[in-house]
C-alpha cells in the first residue's frame, strides 16, 4: 500500500491540474466557508448569513458541508485529469508491462480518491468546529455535535462523486468525454426525476396527502441523485427561511447512504471490469 | 538449453485474425529476431505476452510458469512500439516510477542512465528529450531491474543513422552480458546484425522459426569478376559444381551447389588460366531469404 501511495504521489505531485486545481480549491473553500461573517445586497436588502443562523450549532454542519461540498468539482477535475492523462499517454500499458497489475492500479486511483476525501473531510471538520466555536450563538456540548453525521455523509458523498469520476474517467479515456457524459448523467437524472414526480402529482389523491408526499422516490436512488440527499440544501434552515413559515424536517438519509454506498462499489467493479476485458 | 519461453498455438482474433496458432520457444542466452512486414501480427504477439492483451486462445510459459504474471513482468524488461513516459516529470522521477513499480533499487537510476549516455539529462523534462533520446531512456527503463529478458519492439523506429548505431551498440552490449533478447524490427539488416535466432510472421502465422543460418537452405554463393567473363562463366560452367551462374552488373554470381572454398576455386580457375579481380563468398542476406521464404508462403 506504502508502494501504491508513494507511486501516485511521484505521478500527480509535478502535475500542472493538481497543482492549479488543489491551489484553487482551496482559496475558494476559504473564502466560501467565511462567506457568512460579509454583508450581501440582495433586492436592497442587506443579508448576513451570519446572521441568518448560518454558524449557530448543530445546523453549521449541515450548511459547511453542503458548500464546500459544491467545490468537489474542483478535486474530481484533478481525478478526471490524472486518470486520463494515465491512458493518454499510454502509462496505464506501461505500467501494466513495468509489472503493475489491474487491481493494483484500481486500488491505487481508489487511495488516491480515498486520500483527498479524508484530507477535504478533516479540513472542512476543522474550520466548521472552529467557525462554530467563534461565531455561534449556541455552545452547548450536546448541540455542537448533534449533527456531526454530516461529516460522515460530507465523506461518503465525496468518495462516491470521485469513484463515479474514476468510472466515467476509465469509461471515456479522455477528460473531454468525461465532462461531457457527466453532464449529460446529470441531466438525464434530472429529467427522469421530474418524469417520476410529475406522473406522482398527477395521480395526487388529496385524501391521504401525508404518505404521498413521504413517497419514496426511485430516481432519488440513482448515483448524483443519492449523493445529492446526503446533505440538504441548508438554505430552508435559515431565519429568513423560518420568518416564511418553512419548516425544516430532515430524516437521516439512511436509503441513500446505501445507495451510495452501492454506487461506490458498482463503480470501483465496473472500473475494474472495463481494464479487466479491454486489450491496451 | 534451459527455456525462456515457449509458446504454444497462441491466437488473438478483433475483428479480423491478428495472430494465427503460433508456437515458439525462445531458449536462454539468445537474441531472437521477431520478423514480419507491418501488420503481421508482432506487437499484437508482444501484448499478449506481456498481458496488455487478452489472447483468444492458446497459452505459453515464461520461465516454466503458465502465464504473465506480476513476478514474471518484473524480470522482463520491454519497449513497446514508441518510448511511453510521464511527459511532464524528469527522466529521473520517471524510472523512480518504474523502480517504484519493479522493486528495483533506487542505485539503479544512475546506474541505467550512464550505460545509457543521458545521465547528465536526467532532471530535464521528459518532453524536452529528442526521438533518440527518449528511445534510449526507454532502454534504460526496461535494464532497471537486470532483467532476464530484454523485450524489443521496433527499437530503431524513426531513428537517424547516428540513433540507430548508438541503439546497436546499445543492444550488442546487453546482449554480450548474456541476456536473452527478443527484438522485433522490419529493418532486417539490423536483426541480421545482432540476432542467431529468428521466427518469421506473416498475416499472424508463423512461417519460420528457428537460427539464422538453418533460415535458408542454400549454401551461399561466390561473387567473381575477370578480366573476360565470358571465359569465366565457360569455365566455371565447366567445373560443374554450381547451381546456377549468372552474369549481373559486370559480376558473374555462381550459387554453390557443393560446398567449396574460396581459394580452392580461386586454384581451379587459375589452373584454368583464369585470373580473378574479384573473389568473394557469400551467404544469401537475411533480406533475400525473408522475401523468399514470404514468396515460398505464398504459393
Amino acid at each position: 500500500m506504502i508502494r501504491l501511495l508513494k507511486l501516485e504521489y511521484l505521478k500527480n505531485l509535478n502535475y500542472r491540474p493538481f497543482k492549479i486545481f488543489a491551489g484553487i480549491y482551496f482559496l475558494i473553500l476559504i473564502a466560501l466557508l467565511f462567506v457568512g461573517l460579509v454583508d450581501f445586497d440582495i433586492l436592497g436588502a442587506k443579508v448576513n448569513l451570519k446572521e441568518q443562523g448560518m454558524y449557530n450549532f448543530p445546523s453549521i454542519w449541515n450548511f459547511t458541508t453542503y458548500i464546500v461540498g459544491l467545490l468537489k468539482i474542483f478535486l474530481g477535475c484533478i481525478i478526471v485529469f490524472s486518470i486520463c492523462q494515465e491512458f493518454s499517454n499510454r502509462m496505464f500499458k506501461q505500467n501494466l508491462i513495468d509489472g503493475l497489475s489491474r487491481e493494483e492500479f484500481i486500488a491505487s486511483k481508489l487511495l488516491t480518491i480515498t486520500v483527498f476525501t479524508a484530507f477535504s473531510t478533516l479540513f472542512v471538520f476543522v474550520v466548521t468546529f472552529i467557525l462554530g466555536k467563534s461565531y455561534s450563538a449556541t455552545q452547548e456540548s450536546d448541540l455542537i455535535f448533534k449533527e456531526i453525521y454530516f461529516i460522515f455523509n460530507y465523506f461518503l458523498k465525496l468518495f462516491t462523486f470521485f469513484s463515479f469520476l474514476m468510472f466515467l474517467s476509465v469509461l471515456f479515456r479522455k477528460s473531454i468525454f468525461v465532462f461531457l457524459g457527466f453532464f449529460m448523467i446529470w441531466f438525464a437524472e434530472l429529467i427522469l426525476s421530474g418524469v417520476e414526480k410529475f406522473s406522482i402529482v398527477q395521480k395526487f389523491d388529496p385524501k391521504q396527502p401525508a404518505e404521498q408526499i413521504n413517497h419514496t422516490y426511485l430516481t432519488d436512488f440513482l448515483p448524483l441523485g443519492s449523493m445529492s440527499n446526503l446533505i440538504p440544501n441548508p438554505a430552508i434552515r435559515t431565519n429568513m427561511a423560518k420568518m416564511f413559515g418553512m419548516e425544516f424536517k430532515f430524516e437521516y438519509p439512511f436509503y441513500s447512504v446505501i445507495a451510495c454506498i452501492v454506487w461506490s462499489i458498482i463503480f470501483v467493479a465496473g472500473s475494474y471490469y472495463i481494464l479487466k476485458k479491454k486489450d491496451w | 538449453m534451459e527455456k525462456i519461453l515457449e509458446v504454444r498455438n497462441l491466437t488473438k482474433k478483433f475483428k479480423q485474425i491478428a495472430v494465427n496458432n503460433i508456437s515458439f520457444d525462445v531458449e536462454k542466452g539468445n537474441v531472437y529476431g521477431l520478423l514480419g512486414p507491418n501488420g503481421s501480427g508482432k506487437s499484437t504477439t508482444f501484448g499478449m505476452l506481456l498481458s496488455t492483451i487478452n489472447p483468444t486462445s492458446g497459452h505459453w510459459k515464461w520461465f516454466g510458469k503458465e502465464g504473465t504474471d506480476t513476478e514474471t513482468l518484473k524480470k522482463i524488461g520491454a519497449i513497446i512500439e514508441q518510448p511511453n513516459f510521464y511527459p511532464y516529470l524528469s527522466a529521473e522521477k520517471n524510472l523512480e516510477i518504474v523502480a517504484t513499480i519493479k522493486g528495483a533499487p533506487k542505485q539503479r537510476i544512475d546506474q541505467v542512465l550512464e550505460t545509457v549516455n543521458l545521465l547528465t539529462r536526467k532532471k530535464d523534462v521528459f518532453s524536452s528529450y529528442s526521438l533518440g533520446m527518449k528511445q534510449r531512456l526507454a532502454i534504460a527503463s526496461a535494464l532497471l531491474a537486470n532483467p532476464e529478458v530484454l523485450i524489443l519492439d521496433e527499437p530503431t523506429n524513426g531513428l537517424d543513422p547516428e540513433g540507430i548505431i548508438q541503439i546497436r551498440d546499445i543492444i550488442n552490449s546487453i546482449a554480450k552480458s548474456g541476456t536473452t533478447i527478443i527484438v522485433a524490427s522490419h529493418l532486417l539488416d539490423e536483426i541480421e546484425k545482432i540476432c542467431s535466432h529468428v521466427i518469421v510472421l506473416k498475416h499472424g502465422s508463423a512461417i519460420y522459426s528457428g537460427s539464422v543460418d538453418a533460415m535458408s537452405n542454400t549454401k551461399g554463393f561466390f561473387e567473381l569478376k575477370g578480366d573476360d567473363n565470358i571465359a569465366l562463366i565457360s569455365a566455371l560452367n565447366s567445373l560443374n559444381i554450381f547451381a546456377s551462374v549468372k552474369e549481373t552488373d559486370k559480376l558473374v554470381v555462381a550459387q554453390i551447389s557443393e560446398d567449396m572454398s574460396a581459394s580452392d576455386l580461386n586454384k581451379k580457375l587459375f589452373e584454368k588460366g583464369i585470373f580473378l579481380s574479384h573473389l568473394m563468398k557469400k551467404k544469401e542476406s537475411l533480406e533475400t531469404q525473408f522475401l523468399e521464404l514470404v514468396k515460398q508462403s505464398n504459393s
